[in-house]
């Protein structure tokens, strides 16, 4: 393999710029010029007002999870541990039962995810045979002041809506 | 050796066992010929077709390699594309009613037809009608939950209860989609091998209550164990996982095959003693009757061991040949009697002629090799005068020895499960169980078997072992154990106890019955 070499020109070298001060100067005036417009006129800022201003989610953003449910409210996901094991970061658990509601036989009793241990990569949603789980809530912030609140459960999981209809999800997931 | 004959498979030639049929004669050499319904225990049975090779320049071209003796000079292919159309058929076939239930089936992931499609199938479901709907979830009894959607007729389940226990509880009933295994009308499975039929069925079709559930396939560790529940010594694969922030927990036994042992079975009690590796453990140990931490239990009883005029030491017919070996051994140090009497393990007319046996005990052979008295007069004449009673995990109170029998005596106790004993004891040190230890048994037919270490507990309990050797004994560990058993007992003298076979190594009866006095 050979190497391509190129040779940068060096700057810097004319009279102007070794007197050092005019360039300074030159500078100084740049950022007052900002300064001044901005202080102005704010709504031409290039940075987000957040978090006045959310930003805007789109349906494949990977937020925080959730767990879907069927028409009739009852759960999705027959805890079938495929995104237990296809999580990188090992942050899901969960523990089986029996189900009685007539659906299958199986379902989740306990279905924990440490949210500070999962790096959101989606892995589980891809894995998940049932669409039973999604990072579509587009909670995408959040808070607390004690590891435990970031180990969400079952209930959580099931609570959470999507902002999202169905078919931005499906168009999103495409 | 056998007799070994020549053939060739997919043009390249092959020496295989004589004798044997075609599925397990090039199996030997690391060659698989897809099978469903065969099973080396049960025989072939032809009915599922699966196992269809071409057979070069023979009559009929086409047969059964389940059925099929291999012979010199057989021209055996599997990769025409006649085959491949076969296999992918037959898969189709099995595929058709199937109800694809993999994500709630306990089987997925040690799945007959999910390797099967993975390998010889690949193709996507014709299928445009609804499925025919059969019955699921039915409780066969003795834990077996059975699904007849999953179900692929291959008969093992009805051929084990019929060729096997000879009980007969299944059948297949109705034919072509209609058929079904089912027991017969408030007949459920009632024999003691009930469970074997799990680990049997190829499919989820036969799952066990007390797994259900709990974990799936490919997370269990698969280690190699013996099973302690009775003199057999069967073996068994232990399947343990250590769950996230959990301890390393055992959740199912299942056979392993040894011809010279179990075969391919293990009985439904000694499967379901797993859970007493689990429960019903001994975790706190006692310095005079005091909770204490393990070092200070260990150096108090060493004290007091130390202390007493007449120590007597009581072994388990569970210990292994190694722990009993140091106890005797540390026992000729201390001057003590030591006493095997354990009379209760033995459950007279439990046994059967083929796995179960009267004796609960694992390693009751050993008394005899090493000399060990289990006489009810030795046992009660040396407590009479002792002082103190070291008890190595020998569940007295089944041999009707109960605390006040004890005397006056002090009790030590070292050992894993939790019983009458421990209870009485004023030094208590928890010790490791087989699952979590290594040594080696006799079993009742004296066949030497070893066992390693299969469960990592996150603490670990210090083996038997290492407990003997802070209280003086000499040996170190299993290695030293085995040498020194090597040297000093007549049997072992020409045997070499570091290597014992993996199917275990029949002892002479001479061996067996020599003690060493
Ligand atoms: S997003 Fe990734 S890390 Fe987080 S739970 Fe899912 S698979 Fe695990
Ligand atoms: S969320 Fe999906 S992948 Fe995870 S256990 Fe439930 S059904 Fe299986
Ligand atoms: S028997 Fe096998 S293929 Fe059928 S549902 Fe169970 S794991 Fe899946
Ligand atoms: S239940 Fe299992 S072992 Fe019995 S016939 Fe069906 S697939 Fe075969
Ligand atoms: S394995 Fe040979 S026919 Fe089933």
């Amino acid at each position: 393999m050979s190497i391509d070499i190129k040779t940068v020109e060096r700057k810097g070298g004319t009279p102007q710029e070794r007197v050092y001060l005019v360039e300074v100067f030159k500078g100084m005036a740049v950022t007052f010029g900002h300064f001044i417009r901005n202080f102005l006129d704010n709504s031409k800022l290039y940075v987000r007002h957040y978090p006045e201003v959310e930003p805007e989610i789109t349906a494949r953003w990977r937020g925080r999870h959730r767990l879907t449910r069927h028409e009739d409210g009852t759960v999705k996901c027959v805890a079938c541990f495929m995104c237990q094991t296809n999580c990188p970061a090992k942050c899901i658990m969960i523990e089986a039962g029996e189900r009685n509601d007539g659906r299958t036989e199986k379902l989740p009793v306990r279905f924990d995810i440490d949210l500070l241990e999962c790096i959101y990569c989606g892995f589980c949603v891809e894995a998940c045979p049932m669409d039973a789980i999604r990072m579509d809530t587009g909670i995408y912030a959040l808070t607390g002041t004690e590891r435990d609140s970031f180990v969400i459960g079952l209930n959580e999981l099931l609570q959470s809506e999507s902002p999202f209809t169905d078919e931005e999800y499906k168009k999103g997931s495409k | 050796m056998a007799d070994t004959i020549k053939l060739s498979v997919n043009g390249v030639e092959v020496e295989v066992q004589a004798g044997k049929n075609l599925v397990d004669a090039v199996a030997a050499v690391g060659i698989e010929i897809p099978h469903i319904c065969y099973h080396p225990a049960l025989g072939a049975d032809g009915n599922c077709r699966m196992c269809l090779v071409e057979i070069e320049d023979g009559r009929p071209p086409l047969v059964p390699a389940c059925k099929t003796r291999a012979v010199e000079g057989m021209k055996v292919r599997l990769d025409s594309e006649k085959i491949k159309k076969i296999q992918r058929d037959i898969m189709e076939f099995e595929l058709i009613n199937h109800p694809i239930d993999c994500p709630i089936c306990d089987q997925a992931g040690e799945c007959i037809l999910q390797d099967y499609y993975m390998k010889y199938d690949g193709a996507q479901s014709r299928m445009r009608v609804p499925q025919v709907v059969k019955g699921k979830k039915i409780d066969f009894g003795a834990g077996v939950v059975h699904d007849q959607e999953r179900c692929v007729l291959c008969a093992r389940c009805v051929r084990f209860t019929r060729l096997i226990t000879k009980t007969g509880e299944l059948g297949i009933v109705n034919r072509t989609d209609q058929a079904r295994v089912n027991i017969f009308p408030g007949r459920p499975l009632s024999n003691r091998y009930s469970l074997n039929v799990v680990d049997l069925c190829p499919v989820g079709a036969m799952t066990s209550s007390d797994f259900r559930f709990k974990q799936r396939a490919w997370f269990l560790t698969k280690s190699k164990g013996i099973c302690h529940g009775c003199s057999k010594g069967c073996n068994i694969f232990i399947d343990h996982n250590r769950e996230k922030y959990q301890d390393d927990i055992i959740y199912r036994y299942r056979p392993r095959h040894n011809e010279q042992v179990n075969g391919y079975f293990i009985c439904d009690a000694g499967r379901m003693t797993y859970k007493q590796e689990n429960e019903k453990r001994l975790r706190t140990p006692l310095a005079s009757g005091q909770q204490a931490d393990l070092e200070s239990a260990i150096n108090a009883l060493k004290r007091r061991l130390d202390q007493a005029a007449n120590p007597f030491f009581v072994v388990s017919p569970n210990c292994s040949l190694e722990q009993m070996h140091a106890i005797q051994q540390l026992a000729a140090q201390k001057k003590a009697t030591v006493s095997g009497f354990s009379e209760g393990y033995i459950q007279e007319g439990d046994g059967d002629d083929w796995l179960i046996q009267d004796d609960k005990a694992a390693n009751r052979a050993a008394f005899a090799v090493l000399g060990i008295d289990e006489t009810k007069e030795v046992f009660n004449s040396a407590l009479k005068g002792a002082d103190l009673v070291v008890n190595f995990g020998n569940d007295l109170s089944l041999s009707g020895v109960n605390n006040t029998s004890l005397g006056t005596a002090e009790m030590a106790f070292i050992g894993s499960y939790a019983n009458s004993c421990a209870d009485a004891a004023a030094y208590l040190v928890p010790v490791a169980s087989y699952s979590e230890d290594s040594g080696s048994i006799i079993n009742v037919d004296g066949v030497l078997q070893r066992y390693e270490t299969a469960v990592k507990k996150n603490v670990p309990f210090p083996n038997m072992l290492s407990v003997i050797r802070q209280l003086g004994g000499g040996l170190d560990d299993v290695q030293a154990a085995r040498t020194s058993l090597g040297n000093t007992v007549e049997a072992f003298k020409k045997l070499d106890l570091q290597n014992i076979p993996a199917q275990g190594l029949a002892l002479t009866a001479s061996e067996v019955g020599n003690v060493t006095a």
